[in-house]
């Protein structure tokens, strides 16, 4: 058992940030992540024997090295937190050891994963995410494929093919499922993040040297195959994403990186038992925080896009007020310097927010996306689970995760429903003809990531 | 809406007895929430008609927690009418199965052969065995003692270090979920129908109950309370008192595995099973609680290691998940069945607890029989709800419920 004053899940910007202004306030932190190096989704950092990979973002190096000076903090890499329990109480284990954590203050900056919609034959091997395929150059260096595609919504499409390119890959095209007019306001709603808007627009500029079509309002209807993909057929999208089929055509290919977006992980702030709400525009189900980040569990902070995805520069102010939070709440740090030292984040926070919300209004999940799903599309991997064998159980009363889980197994492989939910979960509000926060989350049941047996056996003593 | 009866809470009581009496003919409405604790979600399965009765699966467990103090303390049997109530619900499984999967579709997974295996790590166990063995009748074929040669010859992936075992081949098991799924399929498709809603209030309309669940609202002349551990809430809702209340569950699940335990283990630190689709349950903490469904790190850390001291190899499986579940416990351990005493028309099905499964079908059977008037091939009396009115306050019985419910000739320790 330790108990150190503050204890961050999560080294990406949102956590460090959190752990940075924690200990410059005087507070003990320990810091976990379960990757092998800090920086999170977008400052990863490459494998030391990949030769090939991209160089790092060098905030993201400047953040790395002030969390190893801090004095303050623990860096504990390679370890997972895998529940947060009544205390809060949180156990974190690495190559079988276990141990568990009782801070007084808990930070939870878990992140993000990719939404992808089940579509048919989505299950082939050559369909990934687009962070799957960035891990690959960035970190190890190695190609997806050769002919790659890029489908879904949103700015992390453009980015990804822009590093595809320049990491020398071929890109075929990419396609968006909203409308290019609707792109084409966010200089004005971005005027005062300019460099965002430079971002954007560099990637934009790198696929047009790499003649690289942007297809707007397409959307998958299928992909195609034998032992890898080869082909994929898509269609023009209506309003609600719904594609025509009678204007159905088909792309040669070896690789197709499908994302809609972002889910935020609240796994863990859920079984904290934090209050959930559902935000659709943040990525669906994230923890209620007040105006400084606490959830509703007593000292339990949710931070980053893990409580609701909003990008890497809101993450990293969001875990710094939090920070301060703590240490005000703690009685290191005054009121009033509190209120000093926080107002340069708040500033970054609001100066964001009107790009944020034209983004999320653009990228927003439309209800027709599900409409290219087949009887025997697979909805759950990890069971092997149609569409039509949740739709019949659906049809037999089930409206929930943890009704259709018992009636179905959806959600009883590997990931726990973590994967699934999020579309499947659409897609039965689609079916029943509600909103999509009435079907409710899946749960969230510890272990949240692999712990063996014998792990769970040689587990602290004290543990209660 | 009228119909003829009313059943709230869909766990395999509920359903089964919906099914029951769907197939009897009656207009029959199935109203279920689905709430997180519900029991039937929780259960491992175990069809331990013998081991359960006479104080083995989670029977040791509970005696363990409850007296901590008595180290020698060994199994306690349940009155033996308990075992034959049992016994003719695990009877009807191998009949069951098929029957449901012809009906629905659904494989409710109902295994035979496997039996469940006691390990009796020491020789105050092997005392324990005798007893039981004498309990049971020295003739008799539900239980077989085992030297640890025939244990290790029988299963060689359990621990050594064992003093012996006891083997009772007709324990088997079948998949909780499934079967209640199965059921309630069966039902509706004998032309029941379901809720999905949670039932906040019920009156009382003349000789009708009148339920409300948000807008919605039923009127039925009969209404069966089959929901679990919140029973004695419903039983409260309609005026009536029930002493039910919940045991919770604490339970680890494994990733699969091909097929490795030959039997169902049942010790003294937890249970071990495996299901059909491959993975391991090590099941679980039995603890009078509220209605709370948290798991604790040290509790499982505890079943964790009583798993890897049974079978050893078990250490390096990745556990998915661990949860946890509210059995509908009542003070004397036996389940609630059939009429209320006073108020008329209002049935039980609940008080299920640790053994609700296995009863499953021949409870569907008693309260069937109780309301559509015909004759059930069990008796129904030691399950009447009468039992608790000349009873003290469910306050007192609960808390004496181990000594006075039970004789002395009954205690094996
Ligand atoms: C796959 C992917 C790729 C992205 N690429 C880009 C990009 O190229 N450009 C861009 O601008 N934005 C990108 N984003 C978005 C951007 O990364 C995020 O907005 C930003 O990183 C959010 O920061 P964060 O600190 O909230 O979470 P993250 O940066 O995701 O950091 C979360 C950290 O928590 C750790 N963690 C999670 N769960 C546990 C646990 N249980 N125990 C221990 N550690 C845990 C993870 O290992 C991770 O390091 C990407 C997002 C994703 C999901
Ligand atoms: C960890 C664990 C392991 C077990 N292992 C075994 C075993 O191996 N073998 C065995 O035979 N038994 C076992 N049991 C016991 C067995 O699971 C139960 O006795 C049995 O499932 C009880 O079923 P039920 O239908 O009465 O209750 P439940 O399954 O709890 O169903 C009650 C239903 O009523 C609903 N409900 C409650 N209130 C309302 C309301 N107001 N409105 C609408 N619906 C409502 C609930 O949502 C729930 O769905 C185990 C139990 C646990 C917890």
């Amino acid at each position: 058992m330790s108990a150190p004053d503050v204890l961050v899940i999560g080294g990406g910007p949102a956590g460090m940030g959190a752990a940075l202004e924690a200990a410059n306030s005087g507070l003990t932190c320990v810091l976990v992540d379960e990757s092998p190096e800090l920086g999170g989704q977008i400052y990863r950092a490459p494998l030391p024997e990949a030769e090939q990979a991209m160089s790092p973002h060098p905030h993201g190096a400047y953040l790395r090295q002030k969390v190893r000076e801090s004095s303050g903090i623990e860096v504990r890499t390679g370890c997972s937190a895998w529940g947060v329990f009544e205390g809060p109480e949180v156990p974190v284990s690495s190559e079988g050891s276990t141990i568990v954590y009782r801070p007084k203050a808990l930070v939870i900056a878990p992140g993000a994963y990719e939404f992808v919609p089940p579509f048919p034959g989505w299950t082939l091997p050559g369909v990934m995410t687009p962070g799957a395929a960035q891990i690959l150059v960035k970190t190890m260096g190695i190609e997806p494929g050769k002919r790659v595609i890029l489908a879904g919504t949103g700015p992390f499409l453009p980015a990804v093919a822009s590093q595809l390119v320049r990491a020398g890959v071929g890109v075929t095209a990419v396609l968006e499922a909203s409308p290019r007019h609707h792109w084409w306001t966010l200089p004005w709603h971005g005027f005062r993040t300019p460099s965002i808007l430079r971002e954007g627009l560099g990637y934009l500029a790198t696929l047009r040297r790499a003649r690289v079509p942007i297809l707007y309002r397409r959307g998958i209807v299928e992909v195609r195959g034998g032992e890898r993909m080869t082909h994929v057929a898509h269609a023009p999208l209506d309003d609600h994403w719904a594609p025509n089929l009678s204007r159905r055509e088909e792309i040669e290919a070896d690789t197709l990186c499908v994302g809609y977006g972002f889910v935020p992980r609240v796994h863990l702030a859920q079984s904290a038992g934090c209050e959930l709400e559902f935000r659709d525009e943040q990525g669906g189900w994230v923890p209620r925080r007040d105006a400084e980040f606490a959830t509703s569990v007593e000292g339990v902070y949710s931070v980053g896009d893990g409580a609701g995805v909003a990008g890497a520069w809101s993450a990293e102010s969001e875990g710094r007020i939090a920070g301060l939070a703590i240490a005000r709440r703690l009685g290191a740090l005054e009121p009033g310097d509190f209120d000093r030292q926080q107002r340069p984040w708040r500033t970054k926070l609001d100066r964001l927010t009107p790009i944020r919300r034209a983004l999320d209004r653009i990228c927003r999940i439309r209800s027709g996306l599900f409409e290219s799903i087949q009887d025997d599309t697979l909805v759950c991997r990890c069971e092997e689970l149609p569409w039509k064998t949740v739709r019949s159980a659906i049809d037999f009363g089930a409206d929930q995760f943890r009704s259709l889980k018992v009636a179905t197994r959806l959600g009883m492989g590997p990931c726990q429903g973590r994967f699934c939910w999020p579309a499947t979960s659409r897609m039965i509000a689609r079916q029943c003809q509600v909103g999509v926060e009435q079907v409710g989350p899946s749960s969230a049941r510890p272990p949240l990531r692999p712990v063996s047996l014998g792990c769970l056996a040689s587990m602290d003593e004290e543990a209660r | 809406m009228l119909v003829d009866t009313v059943v709230v809470g869909g766990g395999v009581i509920g359903c089964a007895v919906a099914d029951a009496l769907a197939r009897a003919g009656r207009k029959v409405h199935l109203l279920d929430a689905t709430l997180p604790g519900r029991a039937t979600s929780a259960s491992a399965g175990g069809l331990w008609a013998v081991g359960e009765s006479i104080g083995l699966g989670c029977g040791v467990i509970l005696h363990a927690q409850e007296n901590p103090d008595a180290e020698q303390a060994g199994p306690m049997p349940l009155p033996r009418v308990f075992m034959d109530f049992l016994l003719a619900g695990n009877r009807q499984f191998p009949r069951l199965g098929p029957e449901l999967k012809e009906r629905t579709g659904i494989d409710v997974e109902v295994e035979s052969g496997t039996g469940l295996l006691y390990l009796l790590y020491e020789d105050n166990h092997v005392q324990h065995a005798r007893q039981l063995q004498d309990w049971l009748g020295q003739e008799s074929d539900l239980m077989v003692t085992w030297s640890p040669e025939e244990v290790r010859d029988h299963d060689p992936c359990l621990t050594d270090e064992l003093a012996g075992g006891v083997f009772f081949p007709g324990d088997n098991q079948v998949n909780p979920m499934l079967l209640a799924e199965a059921w309630k399929r069966s039902a509706i498709l004998a032309g029941a129908e379901f809720h999905p809603c949670r039932v906040e209030r019920i009156e009382r309309a003349g000789k009708s109950f009148l339920l409300h669940s948000g807008s919605e609202r039923w009127e039925s002349p009969e209404l069966v309370i089959a929901a679990g551990a919140w029973s004695g809430d419903l039983a409260q809702m309609v005026g009536a008192s029930l002493p039910v209340f919940p045991v919770r569950g604490q339970i680890v699940c494994t990733e699969t595995l091909s097929r490795t335990l030959r039997s169902n283990l049942s010790t003294p630190d937890c249970y071990v099973l495996q299901k059909s689709h491959g993975e391991v349950i090590v099941g679980s903490t039995t603890e009078r609680s509220d209605f709370g469904t948290q798991v604790r790190p040290g509790d499982l850390r505890d079943l964790a290691r009583g798993a890897c001291r049974a079978v050893p190899g078990l250490a390096s499986l990745a556990v998915k998940r661990t949860w946890a579940g509210l059995r509908p416990g009542t003070p004397d351990e036996f389940p609630v069945l059939g009429p209320d005493p006073d108020i008329e028309n209002l049935y039980y099905a609940t008080g299920g607890f640790r053994t609700g499964i296995v009863a499953a079908p021949i409870t569907a059977e008693l309260v069937a029989c109780s309301i559509l008037g015909t004759t059930p091939s069990f008796p129904q009396e030691p399950f009447l709800a009468r039992r608790f009115r000349d009873a003290p306050g469910p306050e007192a019985s609960q808390r004496d419920s181990s000594s006075s419910s039970r004789t002395e000739s009954d205690s094996v320790a």
